[in-house]
């Protein structure tokens, strides 16, 4: 599992104010942190960045650049900053990211050709987030179709089906479980391809302390459905435990809970039925609640 | 080649909940089939109960033809409630809206004491509902549950707030409880899970929240019917439980209700209906009129 670090990010107000102040240190930490335990990219994520998009990721760029040698993935919706990161990049960058809205059509993916790099293109386009799994798969391949015409090759196309909360009431878990689906189908549909997904979005809404245990979770889920990468904390040090394979018998447990095998939980520890009850949440096998590890 | 439909059966039960002491108790839900499903195997032992409010103050905003029924009764509890009766209720929801700091402050003593009274007036069980001021419920429905001791009324509502609290004091007296959480059935099983663990899953009744039409009942239904759906079909142990639909209030509420009685009863009558084809084990409403049109409607006549 190629493991993107999430953790510079702008909603964090340490990595705003730093950028803003051009306090490279709190940024170099961070990448030095997400380096040292395994990260294989660090994500960029500086959101529309309106003001002085070329200079501030320019700085951006070359401050990470002196502390490690991972190749960075540029995570703004601005194509200024975009092109900017792009150009200022030493290794093989990835483009985060495009979709099939006729804006990103029109000013992200050719960025891709131009600078010949990797780039992740989401499901969404000008209609919205398609709802179900057939919409999703109809939406990305109009879009992979033409990033083809535009000379971008399937194997430098990562996608993304947009994961989304799964504490959203009603409907969280039922995104849940169509992302899984997904990916397990998406190699049969669009050959070549890779996939990514921004991971912690899963968790969102969620108790802060019961987080890291979904993203675990899930993650393990869709990479046994064939999931390539995913934007995610390298400082979580159980979940790169797991992505390495050093977890086999959660690994195990997760799996067997995903074909629905009979599991006896009392002969389980109370880690490991923590984490067969959060598959079942995932899969949408046991009902939703911030409770879902007391009942 | 003959048809012949399938037939499902379900492996949840919705748990069988007692209201009342002796020859004044009711039992509500027990279901393993989905609302109306009686060609699927399984039964409804308990067919939809209803009840009529009764306020422990003269209602401010009622309009005329909602009062009209109890006119010489209106301001005084005990008699209405026993008033209700007559029309064929199977419970009484006593509402201590007074209660609330924001309209009497009434203190907790005096209105546990006039439920005492009411609970003791009538011959069918009591339904008491709090103002829904977190912090004054726990006080009055802690003071109701100690005054009211063995009498077994079905109070709320228990919120997420105060649910430790008030639970206590409803399971130490001997009662059984409402737990209400805000039209979210992630929220709602939360609270189920939370207070299952100091109060017995079988003397809980659930409240979603129930909104009147045009006014947001579709998730009122959506969310009683899926309750009933994880409850039956995925026996999920936190939504088997009956559903209490208290509806009167909000259609009551309504502009259309208040304009005039005829469209006040089909407004109240249509959510009434809808939320008990959802799978709602007891109704509270508002009208006497709306109960017999709902019973005749249920009756086919």
């Amino acid at each position: 599992m190629v493991i993107i670090g999430e953790n510079i990010h702008v909603i964090a107000k340490a990595v705003s104010v730093a950028i803003r102040e051009r306090d490279a240190k709190v940024i170099q930490d961070l990448a030095k942190a997400q380096t040292e335990t395994g990260a294989d990219y660090i994500d960029l994520n500086v959101g529309p960045m309106k003001k002085d998009p070329e200079e501030n990721m320019r700085w951006l760029v070359s401050t990470v650049q002196e502390v490690t040698d991972l190749p960075l993935s540029i995570d703004t919706m601005n194509p200024i900053a975009m092109e900017a990161g792009l150009k200022a990049c030493r290794k093989r960058p990835l483009l985060n990211s495009a979709s099939g809205k006729t804006d990103s059509k029109e000013h992200m993916l050719p960025l891709a050709k131009k600078y010949n790099c990797d780039v992740v293109i989401s499901v969404m386009t000008d209609k919205g987030m398609p709802p179900d799994v057939d919409s999703k798969i109809e939406s990305i391949m109009d879009t992979v179709t033409h990033a083809n015409e535009l000379g971008i090759a399937n194997e430098d196309i990562w996608v993304d089906p947009i994961i989304l909360p799964v504490s959203t009431a009603g409907e969280g878990q039922r995104f849940a479980a169509t992302n899984l689906e997904f990916i397990k189908i998406l190699e049969d549909v669009l050959p070549g391809v890779k996939s990514t997904v921004g991971l912690s979005n899963v968790s969102n809404g969620v108790p802060e302390e019961l987080r890291p245990l979904l993203n675990r979770t899930y993650l393990i889920m869709l990479g046994r459905n064939g999931l390539y990468s995913a934007i995610a904390d390298p400082l979580d040090k159980e979940l790169m435990s797991l992505t390495k394979g050093g977890m086999p018998k959660i690994t195990e447990l997760i799996y067997k809970t995903m074909d629905k095998e009979d599991i006896d939980l009392s002969s389980l520890s109370q880690k490991e039925v923590e984490y067969v009850k959060t598959a079942k949440v995932l899969m949408g096998e046991t009902l939703y609640s911030d409770a879902w590890l007391e009942s | 080649m003959d048809y012949k439909a399938p037939i499902e059966a379900y492996t949840g039960v919705v748990r069988e909940v007692i209201i009342g002491k002796g020859n004044k108790s009711l039992k509500i839900g027990g279901e393993n089939i989905l609302p109306l499903h009686f060609f699927d195997q399984g039964s409804n032992p308990n067919p939809v109960k209803f009840a009529l409010e009764v306020l422990d103050m003269k209602p401010e905003d009622w309009p005329e033809h909602a009062v009209e029924p109890f006119k010489d009764v209106i301001s005084e509890p005990v008699s209405w409630a026993k008033k209700c009766q007559s029309f064929g209720v199977d419970a009484v929801s006593l509402f201590l809206m007074s209660t609330d700091p924001a309209v009497k402050d009434t203190p907790a003593d005096k209105a546990a004491e006039l439920t005492k009274k009411v609970a003791g007036a009538i011959n069918v069980p009591l339904i008491v509902y709090g103002s829904g001021d977190e912090k004054k419920d726990v006080e009055v429905l802690s003071k109701v549950a100690e005054v009211c001791n063995g009498m077994n009324l079905l109070i709320g509502p228990v919120l997420k707030e105060n649910y430790e609290a008030v639970g206590k004091a409803i399971l130490e007296h001997g009662h059984t409880a409402i737990a209400q959480s805000p039209l979210d059935i992630n929220l709602l099983k939360e609270l189920n899970v939370k207070l299952s663990k100091i109060f017995p899953p079988d003397r809980i009744v659930i409240d979603p929240l129930s909104s009147a039409l045009g006014y947001g009942m579709e998730y009122s239904f959506s969310l009683i019917e899926r309750v009933k759906q994880i409850g039956i079909i995925t026996k999920d142990s936190m939504t088997m439980m009956p559903i209490i639909g208290n509806l009167g209030g909000e259609c009551w509420k309504t502009k259309q209700a208040k304009e005039n009685k005829k469209q006040g009863l089909l407004w109240e009558g249509m959510t009434a209906l809808s939320l008990l084809l959802a799978g709602a084990n007891i109704l509270v409403l508002r009208h006497p009129d709306t109960l017999k049109l709902i019973k005749e409607t249920i009756e086919a006549r």
